[in-house]
């Protein structure tokens, strides 16, 4: 008998720490996730004289792509070359690059500590996925022709610019804001 | 004690907010950020440093870098575009004096600087040790020193031995000429005609300079 | 007393990419911690809903920048080696827009999505796609986009600079205006809770 009861109260204890680890947690207050990322600008400042960035470690993938695929076009035009450098090393071998592939394990480890890797397409209700995709495919291009216009997106300048009291960060940042805010009214459906 | 008590019963995020706002008003009583780098000049490290002559730098050597390619470094001529344009160092780039603050060069490369005789570069050195750049150096004996020693070097036709075959060699890479030592004349040397000055684009020396990008 | 340390030549390019690394593992984790992996998170900022963008970015700005301010007045840091990328006003302004209709249309910035894309989100994963689109066609047209790509040159330019005020006051003035729009956020997101009640 007491096999049997010990056996259920198990099971009964193994689906409550599973449901409880399927619920994820919480996200942490904004302000104190703010400080945090705050003292990881910090850290790039102190140790490489740098802050942070991401779009251009997109940039140096698509050069060494076109370096790749047709180094003569990419030689010729005066963005992508730059990126590529003398051809010495790759332009794969740089600090954003490996800046952002930080990034990607960075996010992984905070989301599975908080239980929150779930394979999903995040939109509001009023929307279906198919059309969520394409609306994140069309904003993720108008995303990367802004960035590159503004010389870096908002880690590169709005966060990094921001906190070194840059000038054209700051412009760009108060850009940002007005431009969502100006288009948010045609996205309701997608969102809210 | 009240207050204390106060302080503790406020919400996380006001405590925050608080916190902020102490630092943010110290902020205005503080001063210059740009400033704190200048109070690490050490007086006693910088008399050391010409005492031991360890912040020169002999026309050799530079010949040498030169010679090899080397880019880590910086040699700036100091002089007025005039004398810059009829002759300077290859490789050299020419800031005058008052414009080395606003200029391109940053506190941890490394400067050498040469005017005609060392007297304007010492002065210069002072000038960016006390704004902390870190790796500063004089060309030994200034422009002149650079003619004596390498343009036109006295070499003894009479002894053969290496050190003078290296120093004649280095001579003709820069275009000068070694002087016989029966021939010397000091007013003759300095109506020896300077060599030209190669182009930057047939000069193989200068340094190239691609840029890393740092922005995002 | 010599920060930043790369610069002064403390460490090579080599051991500088495993501090990328580490960095971007923080960063990356904060930016998760905070909520950045959703796109309707991130997108309810700008229906005053839910500000987190908004509170997040302005006191990691605070923070970076009052710890910078600081380490630089006691001679920690040598602030005029921080790299401050130049500003060329019209072409940051004109990205921003474009990048703030981006930001609300896709859901995410560059930063935030990988984010996604590594928590899960098949919407990031097709965002990012977007970006090396983008990236690419900006490119290709770079020759003809290059002459207002480099209009308006500004130089190396801080507001300190701009205003004529010392960097101390500058610094002030941001916590000041910082915190003035926490509590504006904090305002807005009662409303609208209310409004939609209590939803």
């Amino acid at each position: 008998m007491t096999t049997i009861t010990d056996t259920i109260r198990n099971e009964v204890i193994d689906k409550t720490k599973a449901k409880a680890e399927k619920t994820a947690q919480p996200y942490w207050n904004p302000y104190l996730s703010g400080i945090g990322l705050g003292l990881v600008l910090l850290a790039a400042f102190v140790v490489m004289g740098r802050g942070l960035g991401a779009s251009g470690a997109f940039t140096s993938l698509i050069s060494a792509g076109m370096n790749a695929v047709a180094p003569e076009h990419t030689a010729a035009n005066n963005y992508f070359n730059e990126y590529i450098g003398d051809g010495e090393q790759s332009p794969l071998k740089d600090w954003l690059v490996f800046e952002v592939i930080g990034v990607f394990v960075g996010g992984f480890i905070s989301g599975s500590l908080a239980n929150r890797i779930k394979k999903s397409v995040d939109k509001g209700p009023r929307i279906g996925s198919h059309k969520r995709l394409l609306f994140a495919f069309v904003g993720g291009g108008l995303m990367g022709i802004g960035a590159k216009l503004a010389r870096g997106c908002t880690s590169g300048q709005a966060l990094t610019g921001g906190a070194l009291l840059n000038l054209g960060s700051w412009a760009f940042m108060m850009a940002v804001f007005a431009g969502a805010y100006a288009f948010a009214y045609f996205m309701r459906r997608q969102w809210t | 004690m009240k207050l204390f008590e106060k302080l503790v019963k406020l919400s996380l995020n006001k405590r925050l907010a608080l916190t902020a706002a102490m630092l943010g008003v110290t902020a205005l009583f503080v001063g210059n950020p740009y400033h704190g780098a200048k109070l690490s000049v050490d007086k006693a490290e910088l008399a050391l440093m010409v005492q031991k002559e360890s912040d020169q730098i002999s026309p050799i050597e530079i010949a040498e870098w030169i010679i090899q390619n080397k880019i880590d470094y910086r040699l700036i001529d100091l002089r007025d575009e005039n004398d810059f344009a009829e002759y300077h160092i290859p490789t050299a780039e020419n800031i005058i004096i008052t414009e080395l603050g606003s200029s391109s060069l940053m506190r941890n490369e490394k400067i050498v600087l040469y005017s005609k005789d060392g007297i304007h570069a010492a002065k210069a050195w002072f000038l960016l040790k006390a704004d902390n750049y870190k790796n500063v150096y004089t060309l030994y004996g200034g422009l002149n020193a650079w003619k004596d020693k390498i343009l036109f070097p006295r070499v003894s036709e009479t002894i053969d031995n290496s050190e003078a075959v290296k120093i004649a060699e280095i001579s003709k890479f820069f275009g000068g000429q070694p002087q016989n030592n029966s021939q010397t004349e000091t007013a003759a040397k300095y109506n020896n005609p300077m060599p030209k000055i190669s182009t930057p684009a047939a000069n193989p020396l200068t340094p190239s300079k691609k840029k890393k990008k740092e922005g995002c | 007393m010599n920060a930043p340390y790369y610069k002064f030549g403390y460490f090579n390019d080599e051991v500088s990419l495993i501090i990328a690394f580490i960095i971007g593992i923080g960063f990356g984790f904060f930016l998760e911690r905070a909520g950045f992996g959703s796109s309707r998170k991130l997108a309810s900022q700008f229906y005053f809903k839910d500000m987190a963008v908004l509170k997040v970015m302005f006191s990691a700005i605070v923070t970076a920048m009052i710890g910078l301010y600081y380490l630089s007045v006691l001679g920690f840091v040598d602030l005029s080696l921080v790299y401050v990328s130049p500003t060329y006003i019209i072409p940051q302004i004109t990205g921003g827009l474009i990048l703030g209709v981006g930001f609300v249309i896709g859901g995410y910035c560059p930063g935030t999505s990988c984010v996604a894309a590594s928590t899960g989100k098949i919407d990031g994963m097709i965002y990012l796609l977007g970006v090396i689109l983008g990236i690419f066609v900006f490119g290709e047209l770079f020759a003809w986009i290059e002459p207002f790509f480099y209009s308006t040159p500004m130089g190396k330019i801080i507001l300190p600079e701009l205003l004529n005020l010392p960097y101390g006051v500058v610094v002030f003035a941001v916590v000041l205006m910082a915190i003035g729009a926490f509590a504006a956020a904090e305002w807005v997101e009662k409303k609208t809770a209310s409004k939609s009640g209590g939803n």
